[in-house]
């Protein structure tokens, strides 16, 4: 009786036969499928549906490899052309042959739009919006366009603008178009005059409050004549009001008993791209779904908090006479121990707890990048995840195994020594060693040819912490006075001689002997080294809040704000690194061997590299 | 041992103390950081606070700044979003303007002008003519098709005494040599302040915002610089130029030109600008032949036959017409029931003193009685086959209808001639002959009826009734192509209600579609007008609900004049031939003037209490005004030689008095005025001048003397007894174009 249908996107979906059962018993159900298949009968089943904090990223069998695959195997959304198919899409007498134009326009294939709003940077939940749209679109031989929802002109920057576009063509994208929802401006306004003259919208004056809240009475302006309320639309255009002293409502009843959504504000600000041209502006209830028509739409996919919004969608539409695409919605992407709110991320800006909007320790999409986080990963992440009707919140750990999974295969190998203690190899001139030699990128991997070049010498730095002076711990399998180590790629195994100390008895060297390594007496363990180093500088990051959800009232009562992890950015000033990674260039990424994956900061200088931790090697387990 | 343990002791010591050495460090160096980065943000807040004084000392509000002083960020940004919302409205006031005079109106750019404007919307769906009601119900509902751009009809040869229009033309050529790129309406407008001279030209601002649109960023103010070196220095009537630095440009007139052309008017007589003549012919009034004129067709007349004088009296060829509805099936009963009242007709002019109850005594028969019925159709087509002895019934009719009509056009002194519908009869058949071999295609069969969609039009015209009968739409079109074609008119104007607009503009379209005239060229124009309102602001009705014929409201209207005369007195101090001619122009001329002073595309409040207050802009306060100049002038007693005398030895009125030089600006106004007029064709510019004159004059007469009496000395000021002759011969030339009878006794 479980729908195979892993993707349910909405219910009808499923198969046929599933429709007919009533939507609660449906849910029931949908709750109840991945709890049975995982064999856990103890988890509640209820907060499995609403809640998936996967430990491993195989759990989420909706997913699939990647956002290819997934779109082609997973998304059962309509045919182009086929609207009228899907449950819920409302026809009229016009639907027909609006249909039939929009399939010659489109010239059949699918065409979806991203259509952020440009009032603050991408973050991680928007890598799931862009890999649905613009990935459906691929998969399908379609097209989609970049859309600006720039319809209030009071939070918009140009510097979104440019972000946006970037971080969609990094994570691999190319717009078939970029489009402004403020090109339709004229257009969208003629439609309103439409609407008053049917007599379907009407100017209201009552204040926002009143059109708030609970038992929210009607506008006492609702049924005014239609003339009255042209003449007034007009006015507002041309500022006879003040902001707020009216607005253009439509005249419809939403679900949740919203009644009249607003369709117009009046704003006294210029808009970056209309100038000084208006003053009234179309709100996103009103635009959003006359742009997707305008620009032919066959998807209008989007999350779950817009079902609500997906009658008056059709309706507007309808009431015009226009093209009317279908909208799907989809779960929403959250990630634990952050915050993605713009006016959040500013809040910590201005208290110094971050530096940036793409401090490495944030989830905007621009934070990840710095961070070091490739972006094949991220679209991969969303992929696994695949496509529930219900909203996820993901622990960061899974987004960090995918990248691992990436980067393992994707990040050379390099040896660097985060704190240093440098070691002299008294019998070195008897080795007869070579001053470099060459190490494979990838050395678990021989199909890749990579290798590059490390320096070797009588003096080299292994990890302050891969020695201990004492020796009673047992367990301890590097280096101490009495237990050699191998050295990785070189075949050698040192012993201890003895420590040189400073005036105050630290020690700040060590003397040891070498021999080759041979087969009949391996050392415990290897470790990395680094000889002719170069100095570099290396941030790590943690987690930048206590608490899963840093925004819950109940768990932090203090607010965001007082949920701050201390010192979640570790610099360390002098990290050694092998003179071959010297040059590298910003984002280059590198696993350094045993310690985790690195990339390069944009604040590096020349002499001066600047690494940040992307990820460890492996889970840190003290962290959960 | 012992030596052990000591060492071991000693090492521990050792050991200890080196950690607190350490740890001594390590709170000393801790302590020093903390200072440091004390003394590092304090250093940060002092040189912050040292910023914000000085930006605050240069005024300059810096975003550091904003952040520091809430207040002053709110204060700012509610300071941005006045600004922009000030640009909006001028924005929109200039599209407005724009719009108005392409529609022919010509608000006065002042503030006023941005109060809602109630020009457009003149819906006046329950008063239309009565003889289109049933086709103007489905019409009156849409807007009018969009009228093409305005065209400057009104080719001035000479502006006379005309300031504007003179300072028009001088800016328009300086903003086109300074800007030639632009196209952008000219915005002159009088100054209500003097400091800021008399007119000014607001032109910079959205000229300013046009290149701002084409990526040039001017100030308004550098606009108006560019403009102002563009204006000739050397101009004989101005006195200064001087440019605000918001973008205004205030324009002073030279006193000593006014003076002189003061001096002119007085010796030569006042001259309006020179138009280039134009053949017009002029649509109004327009009755229903066997229905009383009501109070419906009083705007209509009044408007029309005003609209007339002024054209005439710039020298236009005028052609006044009535296009009665003399015609159409109604005639059918009434001539069937004039054969059974009035048997005689024929040799007899039949007295039908109420033919408001004959009309419906055979309305109500048509509607109940079936043999009536009949032969009500049969006469429709004997009549429209032209049998004489139906003909002549219909004549009857019409001949009776047209008497009373006499009656009311005779006590208005409105002069017109009567082309009514009838006369159209033959030239609708050919009409649509033409049509159909002209045009092929243009007329489409719908449902029987043949009907046409003329350019940019959504409701069609019926060419062609499914019983082959004519309709509104054909006799319009008919008249439209006569009037044109054969009159030969250069303007064809229609004073019709504003109900009719849409019904106008379609057979207008119809018309040029049909290729019958150019519109760059010839104007054919609906002059609409709003209701007549009762005081209650409803339909003006009777008491008991009845529509309110004229003449009853012409005969209320002199009784309530010679009571307010007799109010007054005045019966005492004038013989009665006197009296009587002053009620009827005080009754007449409230009448008309209540109307035209009101914007004509507005609604009006009919109310003889308000028409006949001596206070405030009513006909009657102009006639005493008027009656009162003249009288000083008369009690003068200085004879029409000796102020001609006086005149003949000067070249200039020495007008130093600032009364006296408002008085003179006002009186230059009027050629401006006509001009507006003649552009617009709305009336209340003209009122609201006269009025103003009225008041400058009487402002003028309190503060200075003509005639000055001290003890027993008189000396009489010649040059001011000349601008009250002036002034009184201004009005004069108003009231003959509003159709307002002078007297010059009151």
């Amino acid at each position: 009786m479980v729908c195979p249908c892993v993707f349910y996107i909405r219910s009808h979906l499923c198969s046929k036969k599933i429709i007919n059962y009533p939507l609660k018993a449906k849910k029931e159900e949908k709750s109840a499928a991945p709890a049975a298949s995982k064999s856990k009968p103890s988890a509640p089943a209820a907060g499995k549906a609403t809640e998936k904090t996967g430990e491993a990223v195989e759990e989420f069998e909706g997913g699939a490899a990647t956002m290819e695959e997934l779109m082609r195997t997973r998304a059962h959304f309509h045919k182009v052309g086929e609207n009228f198919k899907t449950d819920g899409y409302v026809t009229t007498p016009k639907t027909e042959e609006l249909l039939k134009k929009h399939v010659q326009a489109v010239g059949g294939k699918v065409v979806t739009r991203f259509p952020p709003e440009p009032n603050g940077v991408l973050h991680i939940g928007h890598a799931k919006a862009i890999n649905i749209n613009f990935g459906y679109a691929k998969a399908h031989g379609g097209m989609c366009n970049l859309r600006f929802d720039d319809t209030n002109p009071e939070k918009e920057e140009e510097k979104f603008f440019t972000a946006i576009e970037d971080i969609v063509r990094w994570l691999g994208y190319e717009p078939a178009e970029v489009t402004h929802s403020s090109d339709n401006f004229q257009q969208l306004y003629d439609w309103a005059v439409v609407l008053i003259k049917k007599g379907l919208a009407y100017v209201c004056h009552q204040k926002v409050e009143e059109m708030r809240g609970f038992e929210v009475q009607l506008s006492p302006w609702r049924d005014r004549p239609i003339e009255e309320s042209l003449q007034l639309f007009e006015d507002m255009k041309n500022g006879k009001f003040d902001e707020g002293e009216a607005t253009l409502r439509l005249k419809l009843t939403l679900e949740e008993g919203k009644v009249d959504p607003v369709a117009y504000r009046i704003k006294f600000v210029p808009h970056h791209r209309s100038g000084d041209q208006w003053c009234v502006y179309p709100t996103y209830d009103y635009t959003h779904c006359l742009c997707d028509s305008i620009e032919n739409i066959t998807h209008s996919l989007c999350t779950k908090e817009f079902q609500s919004r997906r009658s008056s969608y059709y309706w507007l539409c309808n009431a015009l006479d226009i093209y009317c695409p279908v909208q799907w919605e989809y779960g929403r992407l959250n990630v634990n121990y952050t915050v993605v709110s713009k006016r959040k991320i500013l809040k910590l800006i201005e208290t110094k707890v971050v530096n940036d909007w793409d401090d490495p320790r944030l989830f905007t999409l621009t934070a990840l990048r710095r961070r070091g986080i490739p972006s094949e990963a991220i679209n991969r992440f969303v992929a696994k995840l695949g496509l529930t009707m219900s909203q996820m919140v993901i622990d960061p750990h899974v987004l960090d195994a995918t990248v691992r999974d990436y980067l393992n295969t994707h990040a050379p190998r390099t040896m660097a020594v985060l704190n240093g203690l440098k070691l002299t190899i008294e019998n070195f001139e008897e080795l007869n060693l070579p001053s470099e030699l060459s190490v494979p990128d990838f050395p678990s991997d021989p199909q890749t040819s990579g290798t590059h070049i490390v320096a070797f010498d009588k003096e080299i730095f292994i990890e302050k912490t891969d020695y201990r002076s004492n020796d009673n711990d047992k367990s301890f399998r590097r280096l101490t006075k009495s237990q050699p180590i191998g050295l990785k790629h070189i075949g050698l195994v040192l012993s201890f001689v003895r420590e040189v100390t400073d005036a105050s008895g630290n020690v700040t060297e060590l003397v040891v002997r070498a021999k080759k390594l041979t087969a009949e007496d391996k050392p415990k363990a290897f470790v990395h080294w680094v000889a002719r180093p170069v100095s570099a500088e290396v941030r790590l990051y943690d987690r930048l809040f206590k608490h899963k959800n840093p925004e819950d009232p109940v768990a932090v009562p203090g607010g965001f704000l007082s949920d701050i992890n201390e010192n979640t950015l570790t610099v360390l000033y002098n990290v050694l690194i092998d003179k071959s990674i010297g040059n590298s260039k910003v984002y280059d990424r590198f696993q350094f061997e045993r310690i985790g994956y690195f990339c390069v900061d944009r604040d590096s200088i020349a002499g001066k590299l600047v690494f940040n931790r992307t990820v460890l090697l492996k889970e840190d387990a003290g962290k959960n | 041992m012992s030596s052990f343990s000591e060492a071991l002791r000693v090492h521990g010591l050792q050991s200890v103390i080196r950690k607190v050495m350490a740890s001594e460090q390590v709170s000393a160096d801790k302590e020093l950081q903390d200072y440091h980065n004390h003394f590092a943000a304090d250093l940060q807040e002092v040189e912050k606070l040292s910023r914000l004084l000085n930006a605050m000392k240069r005024g300059e509000v810096t975003e550091e700044l904003l952040e520091a002083c809430p207040d002053l960020a709110e204060a700012s940004k509610k300071n941005e979003k006045l600004k922009y919302r000030k640009k909006i409205l001028q924005g929109s006031l200039e599209k407005q303007s724009a719009a108005n005079s392409s529609r022919g109106i010509n608000v006065p750019m002042t503030k006023s002008a941005i109060k809602r404007d109630n020009e457009k919307a003149v819906g006046a769906p329950d008063d239309k003519k009565p003889k289109k009601d049933a086709k103007s119900k489905e019409k009156t509902g849409g807007a009018a098709p969009k009228q093409a751009r305005k065209y400057d009809y009104v080719v001035v040869e000479d502006y006379g005494s005309s300031i504007l229009g003179r300072l028009s033309d001088l800016f328009r050529k300086a903003i086109k040599e300074a800007f030639p790129s632009l196209d952008v309406a000219l915005l002159m407008a009088e100054t209500s302040n003097p400091t800021f001279g008399d007119y000014q030209c607001n032109s910079a601002m959205p000229i300013a915002a046009k290149l701002k649109a084409t990526g040039v960023s001017k100030r308004p103010g550098d606009v108006a610089k560019e403009i102002f070196a563009k204006i000739p220095s050397n101009t004989e009537f101005l006195e200064k130029v001087e440019v605000m630095p918001a973008g205004f440009i205030n324009i002073f007139l030279k006193k000593d030109y006014i003076k002189k052309q003061i001096w002119s008017i007085a010796k030569k007589g006042l001259e309006l600008p020179k138009i280039s003549k134009r053949r017009v012919l002029v649509d109004f009034s327009s009755p229903n032949i066997a229905k009383e004129m009501h109070v419906g067709h009083l705007r209509s007349t009044i408007i029309g036959d005003s609209i007339c004088r002024l054209l005439e009296a710039v020298g236009f060829d005028v052609l006044r017409v009535n296009h009665i509805g003399d015609w159409g099936t109604q005639f059918g009963m009434l001539i069937a029931h004039l054969y059974d009242r009035y048997p005689d007709f024929e040799t007899k002019l039949p007295e039908i003193s109420d033919l408001q109850a004959f009309y419906k005594e055979s309305k109500k028969r048509f509607d109940e009685d079936e043999v009536f019925k009949k032969r009500a159709y049969e006469c429709v087509v004997k009549l429209q086959s032209y049998e004489p002895n139906f003909v002549k019934a219909w004549e009857t009719i019409c001949d009776v209808s047209k008497k009373y009509n006499q009656y009311v056009y005779d006590r208005l002194d409105i002069k017109i001639e009567d082309f009514g519908e009838s006369f159209y009869q033959d030239k609708m058949l050919n009409l649509v002959d033409s049509i159909k071999k002209t045009h092929p295609g243009v007329l489409r069969e719908d449902e029987g009826r043949q009907i046409m969609f003329p350019t940019g039009c959504e409701v069609p015209l019926t060419v062609v009734k499914s019983d082959g009968g004519f309709t509104y739409d054909t006799s319009d079109l008919a008249a439209l192509n006569y009037r044109i074609n054969q009159l030969k008119v250069d303007w064809a104007i229609y004073v019709v209600d504003a109900g009719q607009s849409l019904h106008l503009e379609t057979v207008y379209a119809a018309g040029r579609d049909f290729g019958w005239y150019d519109e760059s060229v010839k104007r054919v124009e609906h002059v609409a007008f709003g209701l007549v309102l009762g005081e209650d602001r409803k339909k003006f009705k009777t008491r008991s609900g009845e529509t309110v014929r004229l003449l009853d409201l012409l005969d209320e209207g002199v009784k309530r004049a010679e009571k307010s005369l007799q109010e007054k007195g005045r019966h005492e101090v004038m013989n009665k031939e006197e009296l009587e001619a002053a009620r009827d122009a005080v009754a007449y001329g409230c009448i008309k003037y209540a109307d035209l002073s009101h914007t004509r595309t507005q609604d009006y409040v009919f109310s003889f209490d308000r028409m006949l207050d001596d206070r405030g802009n009513t006909a009657v306060y102009l006639l005493y005004a008027y009656a009162r100049i003249r009288s000083i002038v008369r009690t003068s007693g200085v004879s029409e030689a000796e102020l001609s005398d006086y005149l003949n030895k000067t070249s200039v009125l020495p007008l130093d008095h600032p009364a006296e030089m408002n008085l003179a600006k006002q009186i230059l106004k009027l050629s401006d005025c006509v001009l507006q007029v003649l552009d617009s064709l709305m009336l209340h510019p003209l009122c609201d001048f006269v009025y103003q004159l009225a008041t400058q004059f009487h402002d003028f007469y309190n503060e200075c003397y003509v005639i000055d009496k001290r003890g027993d000395k008189t000396e009489i000021h010649f040059h001011r007894l000349a601008l009250c002759d002036v002034t009184a011969n201004t009005m004069a030339t108003c009231f003959k174009i509003l159709g307002i009878r002078e007297v010059s006794k009151m």
